[in-house]
């Protein structure tokens, strides 16, 4: 499980440096720019130039040219070199000495006049890489020196060092490293971060250098790597807090350095590699007889005794690929993500959402889909790259291509699932909940179409409930490509709504008609016939219901009517003329009838032709009902009430012409009665109801009836007619039948005792045969005796009252008499609260002062018309 | 050098100390990953961030082995809050969290809190048997007080009840009862001259959790993240004006930057 993130080339190679010279050993390196130096056991530096050489593959390789070596004279290892280029000048320490050497000519720089250039009983020194003083030609430098428990901060200038500090240590320190004001120190039994300037320390962890060479190393600003025991490498700011987990070096690391975002370690046999971002593990490259390994500018160079090599980063992008081959989701976007800082913002973008999107094709491969979708949606994929891996979901129109290079490795779905029915279902399932939920998001920008016919085609196929939820809102779906499709699964209710919102309302309907009448299969929709006449009842296009109305009356008229019945009024659907629709609907009678009943009892319209029309239609009912043999009476009953009812309801129909039409049709008699009332013939009618149907309380009702809109004068004569139709004793037959003229009588009797209060008392009795007993008529008498009394006295008091108002009015004006009234322009009446323009006034009672005209508008709106006395001339 | 990149600083610390053996790891990733899987013994430590709402939270795991001990203090500095565990079938880590791990703490922040959590309760009380989905974890953690009681009740028995584990042949150290932790907790508190009456109950800040059932993991988490909220607020002020960002200042008025110290 390793990633290839470095390559180990050669640089200088053992017999450029050496030759066949066997005992000698390379000490320290030390590397800037192109020119690498090297210090070896003899006491000698060796300058040389190294070349970068890419081959026309790629391939990375160094070549390297010796330019000078030196003897610096101490016949000891040089032990450490380290260049300070702004001062071209390299720090060399040997045999305990730090002095300066001319970084081309190798000479040793002799001392300055003002101080000297060299530092005694050094062990070990480090350079400032973010020194506090910014003076760029002088370069700081830690100084641990071999006796005393101390360490020294020095100024390196052109041909001086000189000391600027001195701090103690509680033991003796044997490596060192500096960042700002910040030592970080191995001392004999732990290491502590110690502060120059301040003198604050704080301990980090204890270790026992006696047993493993300590690594102190800065890897950043404020920030240090820490050999640890059991082979830690450890973090340490310099607040002494680790903010990275450690990684598990083996035990005997010589060496340490970051490049980002991994660690390198160099041990006797091996380079370790670990990611700082997750503290794995990630390659091991064998290496043998390792001595050093040093960054130098972000260069990782290593050094056996021997020769040196530099260790070269795969590019990142490849070393993701790399991952992403063996599908290594997490590490590859772990990766990644960590090299946010070290990428261009837009490049790396990019190159983030690549990778995210490939991981997410991974992981979809592996039908861990909740892990792809998050994986797509934060990598923006076109939807498009996952849609065209379905066969035949893309419409054919559509201009996609599929990015290059591609994000997968898959042709399609077959190739993935390899003809696996089930997984082919679950794939199907994602795709169906994914595009659900990114096409009403901005992913789905530019692609509406594609995404929506996409899903389309899954519903249908899937026989998926949202189908119809689709297709009844907002979409984006393909007409042409989706209409074989939803033939093919038999979605012709679906197919339909498709057409309707494509605006192709006819070609819906005809396929619905298809539908039920059975020439198409699809149990989709039940009901459909009532779903067609609703359809066409929110119809805006008048053409189309006049086609299909047709149909949809055929199969039920009662039902079809509904078309015109229930048109909801508002301003998208246009209003049919009813006259067209009532000479449409002449040849299905029940629903012109039932339009009519709509028009005229629940729209109220109040047109004639349609009262009449539906008077007509009602008494042609009946009449057919009547010729029926046997007739079937209930029936025959709820026609006449209805068509009785019109007649009675409406005011509108042509009642003459009506007669005319039931004239000899003796079975109709309450009907013509009701007619002859329209007419006002109420003679005629109450004859009809008295002498011929012999219904007296269809008699009374008439009366009440036929005068239920008039005056009360009118509703007495009509009941006086009533009366005196009962009384008549001239009617032929009557006085043959004894038994009927008192049949009329007892009618009479009951019709004054029961509505007494419309008859004029005085009339009636002059009008009653002589011969009636009181006691007949006791409940008329009575109650027309009181209700005279009541009049009477009812009268007595109003003028009472009036009388007592005009004295108080009397008394008012006496009293008003006596003092002026005055009337000026700055005085408003009381009345309307303008002012006065003339001298004549009237006052209210109590006196108060107002337009002549405001009080004749008064007198002329109140109710009791009360005349106001008080008219007045004074000024 | 490049300048290595600076992590995402978290706003505040936890960690989890204990001896070896007694479930930090596990702890962990039942309460990140939400399952219990196979550990190896952690080397050196290892750490979570856990976005709770705005905040980061670092979450360190120490390693228990006597090899790393050194490491500790710093793992401990500025943190605030510890969570101190020890396996509840074992006298033993118990003991060891007040000879080895307590004194580590001391480079912790002034403040800190301190939470003792018995691990690997399943192997002791029959409730913690039962696998929890994070649902019954939230059920429980409203019956956590009437459980309290029951335990208290439970373990009030002279003897303590045989494990199940030793019926079954694997032979446990003694175990620990929920009052060993409370009385340990009083001595934490003594050990930091804190007064008992101004600092968090011992009832509150006594965990017994499973890592392999989930039981009470959850809470344990949640109620830490909740106690050290003032904490995190305190940072972000302090981060404002802080220490380093001070120095920064310092430095750059020296190289004639307009500097405001
Ligand atoms: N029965 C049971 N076993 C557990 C529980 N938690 C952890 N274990 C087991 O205990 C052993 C140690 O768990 P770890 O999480 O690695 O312990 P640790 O504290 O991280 O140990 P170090 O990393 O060495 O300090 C493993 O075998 C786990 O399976 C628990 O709640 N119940
Ligand atoms: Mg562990």
């Amino acid at each position: 499980m390793s990633v290839k993130a470095f390559e180990l080339v050669p640089a200088v190679e053992r017999d450029l440096l050496m030759g066949d010279k066997a005992r000698i050993n390379i000490e320290c390196i030390e590397c800037c720019g192109k020119h690498l130096y090297m210090g070896t056991n003899d006491c000698f530096i060796h300058h040389f130039l190294l070349d970068e050489v890419t081959s026309s593959k790629g391939k990375l390789t160094y070549s390297a040219q010796k330019l000078l070596h030196k003897y610096l004279g101490l016949k000891k290892p040089v032990a450490e070199l380290r260049a300070a280029s702004a001062l071209e000048r390299l720090i060399v320490l040997c045999d305990g000495i730090v002095f300066l050497v001319d970084m081309v000519t190798l000479e040793t720089v002799p001392s300055a006049a003002g101080g000297g250039a060299k530092i005694r009983g050094v062990t070990a020194f480090c350079v400032n890489e973010n020194p506090v003083n910014g003076d760029p030609f002088c370069v700081e430098m830690g100084v641990i020196s071999s006796k005393k428990r101390t360490v020294q901060i020095y100024m390196v200038y052109e041909d001086r060092v000189q000391l600027v500090k001195e701090v103690t240590t509680p033991e003796q320190p044997c490596a060192v490293s500096v960042d700002g004001y910040f030592l970080c120190l191995a001392l004999a039994t732990q290491y502590m971060i110690l502060n120059y300037n301040t003198g604050a320390s704080q301990d980090l962890f204890p270790y026992n250098s006696e047993d493993r060479r300590p690594i102190v190393k800065r890897i950043g600003r404020e920030e240090f790597l820490l050999a640890a025991p059991g082979g830690l490498g450890m973090f340490a700011n310099a607040e002494g807090v680790s903010q990275r987990a450690p990684v598990n070096w083996s035990e005997s690391v010589i060496g340490a350095a970051v490049s980002f975002p991994y660690v390198v370690a160099l041990d006797e046999s091996f380079i370790t590699i670990h990611s700082m971002l997750d503290q794995q593990l990630k390659q091991t490259l064998s290496f043998r007889d390792g001595h050093i390994l040093q960054d130098f500018e972000g260069k990782v160079i290593l050094a056996s005794t021997k020769a040196v090599y530099v260790l070269v980063p795969l590019p990142l992008e490849r070393q993701i690929q790399d991952l992403l081959a063996s599908h290594r989701v997490e590490e590859a976007l772990i990766l990644t993500e960590g090299a946010q800082q070290n990428i261009p913002k837009d490049k790396f973008q990019i190159l983030h959402k690549r990778i995210l999107q490939q991981a997410g094709f991974i992981q979809f491969g592996q039908l861990q889909f909740l892990e792809a979708k998050e994986h797509f949606r934060k990598g923006q994929l076109d939807v498009r790259e996952l849609i065209s891996l379905y066969p035949l979901l893309l419409p054919a129109s559509s201009s996609f291509t599929r990015c290059h290079p591609p994000l997968h490795e898959f042709a399609d779905l077959n190739h993935l699932a390899q003809g696996d029915q089930e997984k082919v279902l679950r794939f199907k399932k994602f795709l169906i909940s994914y595009l659900g939920e990114v096409r009403s998001t901005e992913v789905a920008n530019g692609c509406r179409e594609d995404v929506d016919t996409a899903l389309l085609k899954l519903y249908a196929e899937q026989d998926h409930d949202s189908l119809l939820d689709l297709l009844a809102s907002d979409n984006a779906c393909l007409l042409a490509d989706s209409v074989p499709w939803l033939e093919k699964y038999h979605k012709y209710f679906a197919l339909g709504l498709l057409y309707h919102y494509n605006s192709q309302d006819s070609a819906a309907l005809q396929l619905w008609i298809r539908v039920v009448d059975a020439d198409l299969q699809d149990s989709t929709r039940s009901g459909l016939y009532e779903y067609i006449v609703d359809f066409l009842c929110s119809c805006s296009n008048p053409d189309l219901v006049w086609k299909y109305a047709d149909w949809a009356l055929a199969k039920d008229p009662t039902i079809g009517v509904h078309i015109f019945t229930k048109r909801p009024v508002s301003k998208d659907v246009t209003e049919l003329n009813p006259e067209d629709a009532i000479t449409y609907l002449g040849k299905h009678s029940q629903a012109l009838l039932l339009f009519l009943e709509h028009l005229v009892l629940e729209r109220k319209i109040k047109k004639e032709k349609f009262h009449t029309h539906l008077a007509v239609l009602y008494l042609e009912r009946v009449l057919s009902l009547l010729s029926e043999a046997p007739a079937d009476e209930e029936r025959l009953t709820r026609a006449r009430e209805r068509l009785q009812a019109l007649l009675r309801e409406s005011n509108l129909y042509r009642a003459q012409f009506l007669l005319g039409k039931m004239e000899n049709c003796e079975q109709l008699l309450l009907e013509r009665a009701t007619l002859h009332g329209k007419l006002e013939e109420n003679d005629k009618a109450l004859h009809i109801l008295v002498h011929k149907l012999k219904d007296f309380s269809s008699a009374e009702a008439f009366c009440v009836w036929a005068s239920s809109c008039r005056d009360s004068a009118y509703q007495q004569q009509l009941f006086h007619l009533l009366l005196e139709v009962y009384l008549d004793r001239n009617l032929p037959g009557k006085s043959q039948a004894a038994a009927g003229g008192g049949e009329l009588e007892m009618a009479a009797v009951d019709l004054l005792n029961r509505h007494g209060e419309v008859f004029d008392a005085v009339r009636v009795l002059r009008m009653l045969p002589e011969g009636w007993s009181l006691q007949l008529l006791r409940p008329f008498l009575g109650r027309a005796v009181r209700a005279s009394m009541h009049a009477g006295r009812t009268a007595q008091i109003a003028v009472g009252l009036a009388q007592s108002e005009n004295l108080q009015l009397l008394h008012d004006r006496l009293k008003d008499r006596k003092k002026p009234i005055f009337v000026s322009e700055k005085k408003g009446c009381h009345l309307c609260h303008n002012t006065f323009s003339e001298p004549d006034v009237v006052c209210l009672p109590g006196g108060a002062p107002v337009h002549t005209h405001c009080v004749a508008q008064r007198v002329r709106d109140s109710p009791t018309k009360r005349q106001l006395t008080n008219s007045s001339n004074h000024t | 050098m490049p300048e290595v990149s600076k992590m995402k600083k978290p706003d505040v610390k936890l960690v989890l100390l204990g001896d070896m053996n007694v479930g930090k790891t596990s702890l962990l990733h039942r309460y990140t990953e939400r399952k219990f899987k196979d550990t190896v013994s952690t080397v050196g430590g290892a750490f979570f961030l856990k976005q709770w709402g705005p905040y980061n939270i670092s979450i360190w795991d120490t390693a228990g082995r006597e090899q790393f001990h050194g490491l500790g203090s710093m793992y401990c500095r500025g943190a605030a809050a510890v969570i101190l565990t020890y396996d509840v079938s074992n006298w033993q880590s118990l003991a060891e969290l007040e000879e080895r791990f307590l004194s580590l703490t001391d480079t912790a922040n002034q403040d800190c809190i301190y939470a003792l959590v018995g691990n690997k309760a399943d192997l002791t009380d029959p409730r913690a048997q039962l696998s929890q989905d994070s649902d019954e974890a939230s059920k429980d953690r409203m019956d956590c007080g009437e459980e309290r009681t029951e335990t208290q009740v439970l373990s009030a028995c002279p003897t303590p009840p045989a494990s199940p584990a030793s019926l079954s042949g694997i032979t446990l150290g003694k175990q620990v009862t929920p009052e060993d932790a409370m009385a340990l907790y009083g001595r934490i508190l003594r050990y930091k001259g804190l007064e008992e009456k101004s600092s968090l109950p011992a009832e509150k800040m006594c965990f017994e959790t499973s890592a392999k059932t989930g039981y009470n993991v959850d809470n344990l988490f949640e109620a830490l993240f909740d106690l050290v909220l003032p904490s995190i607020l305190r940072n972000k002020n302090e981060n404002q004006q802080s220490p380093t960002v001070d120095l920064e200042e310092c430095r750059g008025a020296k190289r004639g930057r307009p500097g405001c110290c």
